[in-house]
């Protein structure tokens, strides 16, 4: 009898936390971004916020909205003064910064040239071992003339010396080697991170020292969620009221522009996508099996069917937006007899599939996937590579692919050829030509690029660059994928950068009333 | 199976017994600290690259290299891994520069609420289940809970999270999408996590009190005078749980390691997204915290269920 | 006569049966390639010439599933029988062997049931490279420990039969004892165990696939079906209602077929 008084003792407690739990399910949650703030789904946490160690493309992007560099690039791809409001050239060799006044960090301390000297030593100091070291390879010295002016001098005539200058600045005395990484440091932009959960959320308020506009936003909570139809969920119950690029997948377009709430963003992007070969391999040396594969893969089908047609496609890696853009190149419209006439004459053999890896999302694979049925027709075996992506990223740079997809975001100068198609810059060079290619033309003309410094000679050298890229084929290219935004209907003055930037967010705001009644710092 | 399989069978006193069963956990956890390290470091990739990333310079990449101590002979890291092991040392995770057990600390709590979250979503499904299923074996609420407890086996994790999701918080609204917070944060995930547990626990108890009610106390109870249904909650039940609480401790193990894809679908900030991200990093130390936590809550789980076990069923000796 | 006294026998049996009969006849029923795309069709619903819908790129479902049936079923048998082999031998050897042999193979057995597959999974995958031997072995590697701890204990209970005592006395050797006497009378609950394991399977490939271990493209299979479908769930549906359907019968025919045999040879799972 005691079993049985036990038992239904257990039986009523359980029918009562069941119950209790249902209650509390059936009472609505409560949002956890606070009123006034915008949340922004993404797909992959952050790593590091500290702007002198962060490469990863979402950290980068939050990284514009809380740090302020002496340039930094605009709307149109050029580089436009930040802190830095004029910028001079005495010498070929040498450019001078004028920092504006009166500006503060967010935790107060005011910024001066002190502050930028200090971020960039920190990063060159050898012990940081900062990731970022390497692109300031071209710096010789760097040196304050006063309190607000700073000189950089080159190593040599250098024409994308401004590259160096979109470091994001931090407090002169912010430890870099910080065992306390996921505090970032204060920086100067119109927000400051206040939390940063890892793989969760980084919560970033309002800089009190950065000038509002009336109903701005009162902060954003960035949040991660990995999957993509929850993030389409979260926008369309209202839980989000922002995601762009990488965080929408193309074919919930439709449906998420069908919500009431939700209002659709679109413009030309400049995401360059790409495949590279590998000319390791004997076959793929071979100018005609590349070719082949270029005829052979029908772009314009696949940015149709996968790509919802949000994409351009491509003529290089440089997008028409772009100075130095040069449209007059080979290119390869989709034609199957050519394909397969090309590789006949190249006396290809199946002996071996190509081994394809590509950057593991299911947007990668459907890609793959596609590239893999198309060139079966041809003729050409595709063996897809499924790799999480340490591995993919490790068998790129170490050349352990015969075909790669992959992408490079956010090109902004030319100076990018030389890193990727100069015969010298292989990853154990320090750079990224990772399938081998090599043309001495190509590299004279990449060199002289990085030196010449009237813009007029500098495009005539780049439209060469983009002509022998085009016809040796070491990339194919596939296209450019256009910015996607799908924003919250209430929210005003959004500008939708080519390169994906969230810049245009700091003095973006809500604009009713009643959406920003609640703005306070939580 | 735990005691099941015991061969001699000896009155130990509990404190001896967990004694020894808790140094029998020091050559499973060697084992598994030793196998977790020879599959990291066998697997291709490089923790220093995944780091620095595209625009490294080789200099940097092999002073990181140095500073990180992966230029050493894989058997002095291995020794060295050991020693700060022993000294309740697991090292610093590489890509976030902060101590394992400190990320481990801040994400486990997130597990093992998410895993006792199923445990009891399962167990609160199967017994209403499972009873009535075995109250009548052959009847129609029989075919009923059974045939609800096989759906619940059938449909993998990755297919009942988006369902759930779209059904009670798209359609109804009654249920927040993602996240940790309250206990309705914790109702979806959990019934995800729990619904297989739940069926095969279901059909557990329902197999096990068919069984118990052939037993001759129960014809005795009946002849006695009590109804069915009392007769089984009053003295079938607890025999009837023996064999379920024993599938109750192997597989609460699985449900904390098997929590990986609900916390994915859900955002849930757990400890097996952390070892996702992780081995995505070839961050060693920290895989290698992430699979020794793993392994060892499942080793405790099994241990306090053989505890549990010994209570329930008196008749069995702690032995082993 | 069976049907009425087992009807989750015959239930499980007829629809493992069904399932084995389409992966073996697989290509003779596809009239429809399951690897050819045609973008124009990408998430096609249900119509003529495609009955089940086409996938995100332009793929016959129909075609796909019926494809899938080899890989998923496939993978889901060889491992486990391969698991049931190891585990046989092993937890038999280390039964009869005693002592510190067993005790070593049963650490054995606790370690690897402690580590989390998932581990293995993605590390073998990165070794041996993607492919189906790899996800095979992946499986295996995991699966054979609860064979051996069964087969152990059955063994250890039978050893001490008339039947067996008699053989050993007769100068039986070990190897003989084991294959000749010990296992048949373990059969039973093996066969029982591996047919819950088979249903097992099919959803741990799905979980795989999910984590991007699974099957490798193009070939299909009903886990990367379900993976790659889920992304569409909002707006087609059909992607993974097909594979989801597939696994579900296919799990429920296992399991059906699993209490039928345990039911058949006496003795709970």
């Amino acid at each position: 009898m005691r079993t049985e008084r036990r038992f239904f003792r257990t039986g009523a407690i359980a029918a009562i936390s069941l119950a209790a739990i249902f209650a509390a399910g059936c009472a609505k949650a409560k949002p956890r971004t606070p009123s006034g703030y915008l949340q922004i789904d993404i797909n992959t946490s952050p790593a590091n916020l500290d702007p002198r160690v962060a490469t990863d493309a979402i950290s980068a992007r939050i990284g514009e909205l809380v740090y302020e560099s002496l340039v930094r690039i605009d709307r149109d791809g050029a580089f436009v003064g930040d802190l830095a409001e004029k910028i001079e050239r005495p010498a070929p060799d040498a450019i001078i910064f004028h920092l504006r006044h009166g500006v503060r960090f967010s935790d107060g301390r005011p910024l001066d040239a002190r502050d930028v000297l200090y971020t960039y030593a920190s990063l060159l100091d050898p012990k940081n071992h900062s990731v970022k070291r390497a692109g300031l390879a071209e710096l010789a010295a760097f040196d304050a003339l006063d309190r607000y002016t700073i000189r950089m001098i080159t190593r040599r005539p250098y024409a994308a010396a401004l590259e160096m200058a979109l470091l994001g600045i931090v407090p002169r005395g912010t430890p870099l080697a910080a065992r306390d990484a996921i505090a970032a440091p204060p920086g100067s932009g119109p927000f400051k991170v206040v939390a940063f959960e890892r793989d969760e959320a980084v919560t970033l308020a309002r800089n009190p020292y950065y000038p509002a506009p009336p109903g701005a936003l009162g902060g954003i909570v960035m949040k991660v969620v990995p999957d993509a139809t929850v993030r389409a969920l979260e926008l369309t119950e209202g839980i989000c009221g922002f995601a762009e690029n990488d965080a929408i997948q193309p074919e919930l377009i439709a449906y998420l522009s069908r919500q009431p709430r939700l209002r659709l963003i679109r413009s030309n992007g400049t995401t360059y996508q790409y495949l590279i070969f590998n000319f390791r391999d004997p076959r793929l040396r071979d100018p005609r099996v590349r070719r082949a594969i270029a005829y052979g893969i029908d772009r314009q089908a696949i940015v149709a069917a996968l790509l919802r047609g949000d994409a351009r496609l491509a003529t290089g890696m440089l997008a028409p937006e772009n100075w130095a853009y040069n449209g007059d190149v080979p290119r390869y419209p989709y034609d199957l007899a050519k394909a397969r006439a090309l590789l006949e004459s190249a006396g290809y053999t199946r002996t071996r599939p190509l081994r394809l890896i590509y950057k593991t999302t299911p947007e990668g694979r459907r890609l793959a996937e596609a590239i893999q049925a198309m060139l079966r027709r041809v003729g050409v075996a595709i063996e897809i590579r499924t790799n999480e992506f340490a591995t993919f990223y490790s068998d790129l740079r170490s050349g352990n692919f015969d075909i790669a997809a992959s992408q490079w975001v956010g090109v902004a100068d030319p100076h990018q050829y030389y890193l990727i198609f100069d015969s010298r810059m292989t990853p154990q060079g320090g750079g990224n030509n990772r399938g081998d290619y090599a043309n001495p033309e190509m590299d004279r003309l990449l060199e002289a690029g990085d030196a010449e410094l009237d813009p007029a000679a500098r495009r005539a050298i780049y439209a060469r660059v983009q002509q022998i890229a085009a016809a040796d084929l070491p990339y194919v290219s596939l296209w450019w994928i256009d910015n996607v935004a799908v924003i919250d209907r209430r929210l005003d003055g959004f500008e939708p950068f080519p390169n994906g930037s969230l810049l245009s967010l700091g003095a973006a705001r809500w604009d009713s009333p009643a959406a920003s009644a609640g703005a306070a710092h939580p | 199976m735990g005691l099941a399989g015991g061969v001699r069978r000896r009155r130990t006193p509990v404190i001896r017994y967990f004694i020894r069963r808790l140094t029998a956990l020091v050559p499973v956890a060697l084992g598994v600290v030793t196998l977790t390290f020879a599959l990291v470091h066998l697997v291709p990739g490089d923790p220093v690259v995944a780091m620095l990333g595209d625009y490294a310079a080789p200099a940097d990449v092999q002073a990181l290299r140095h500073e990180l101590g992966l230029d050493r002979p894989l058997w002095r890291q291995y020794v060295a891994f050991l020693y700060g092991l022993a000294h309740g040392d697991l090292g610093e995770s590489i890509s976030q520069r902060e101590p394992v057990s400190r990320l481990i600390r801040e994400r486990y709590p997130a597990t093992v609420e998410l895993a006792v979250a199923g445990l009891a979503a399962a167990i609160l499904i199967a017994f209403p289940l499972g009873l009535v299923a075995g109250a009548d074996p052959g009847g129609p609420a029989d075919m009923g809970a059974m045939g609800f407890a096989i759906l619940g086996i059938s449909v993998p994790h990755l297919y009942l999270g988006p369902l759930l999701m779209i059904v009670f918080s798209l359609d109804l609204g009654w249920l927040p999408l993602t996240g940790r917070g309250g206990l309705s944060h914790l109702i979806l995930p959990a019934l995800t996590l729990g619904a297989a547990l739940a069926a095969i626990l279901a059909r557990m108890l329902r197999q096990s009190l068919v069984e118990v009610s052939d037993a001759d106390y129960m014809r005795t109870a009946r002849a006695k005078g009590l109804s069915r249904p009392r007769a089984l909650i009053g003295h079938g039940l607890r025999n009837a749980l023996t064999p379920v609480v024993t599938l109750l401790g192997l597989e609460a193990g699985a449900l904390l390691t098997g929590s990986i894809v609900t916390e994915i679908i859900f955002s849930w900030p757990g400890l097996g997204r952390l070892m996702i991200t992780a081995i995505n990093n070839r961050d060693y130390p920290l895989v290698q915290g992430c699979v020794m936590v793993f392994a060892l809550s499942y080793v405790a789980v099994n241990l306090a269920t053989d505890l549990l076990y010994s209570a329930i069923d008196p008749r069995v000796r702690l032995s082993r | 006569m069976t049907a009425r006294r087992n009807p989750s026998l015959v239930a499980g049996g007829a629809i493992v049966a069904a399932l084995t009969a389409i992966a073996l006849l697989g290509p003779v029923l596809n009239r429809t390639d399951p690897l050819a795309i045609n973008l124009s069709l990408a998430l096609a619903g249900p119509g003529p010439g495609h009955p089940l819908g086409c996938d995100s790129l332009g793929r016959d479902i129909l075609a796909r599933i019926l494809a899938g049936a080899r890989v998923s079923l496939g993978v889901s048998i060889v491992v486990v029988a391969l698991s049931l082999a190891i585990g046989a031998i092993v937890g038999g050897a280390a039964a009869l062997a005693g002592g510190r042999i067993d005790g070593a193979v049963m650490r054995t057995v606790d370690i690897v049931l402690a580590f989390p597959g998932i581990l293995l999974a993605i590390a073998l995958a990165a070794i041996l490279g993607p492919g189906l031997l790899d996800l095979v072995i992946a499986l295996g590697a995991i699966g054979w420990t609860g064979y051996a701890r069964l087969v152990r204990g059955e063994v250890l209970s039978l050893r001490e039969r008339e039947y067996v005592e008699a053989a050993r006395a007769l100068g039986a050797r070990p190897g003989r004892l084991l294959f000749r006497h010990l296992l048949p009378g373990v059969a039973g609950p093996l066969a029982v165990q591996a047919t819950f394991g088979a249903g097992g399977l099919i959803i741990a490939e799905a979980a795989l696939s999910f984590l991007g271990l699974g099957v490798p493209p193009p070939a299909p299979s009903w886990g990367n079906m379900l993976d790659s479908g889920r992304a569409f769930i909002l707006v087609a549906p059909h992607l993974t209602t097909a594979p989801g359907v597939a696994i579900g019968l296919s799990v429920l025919g296992f399991n059906l077929l699993g209490d039928g045999l345990a039911q058949r040879f006496g003795r709970r799972r």
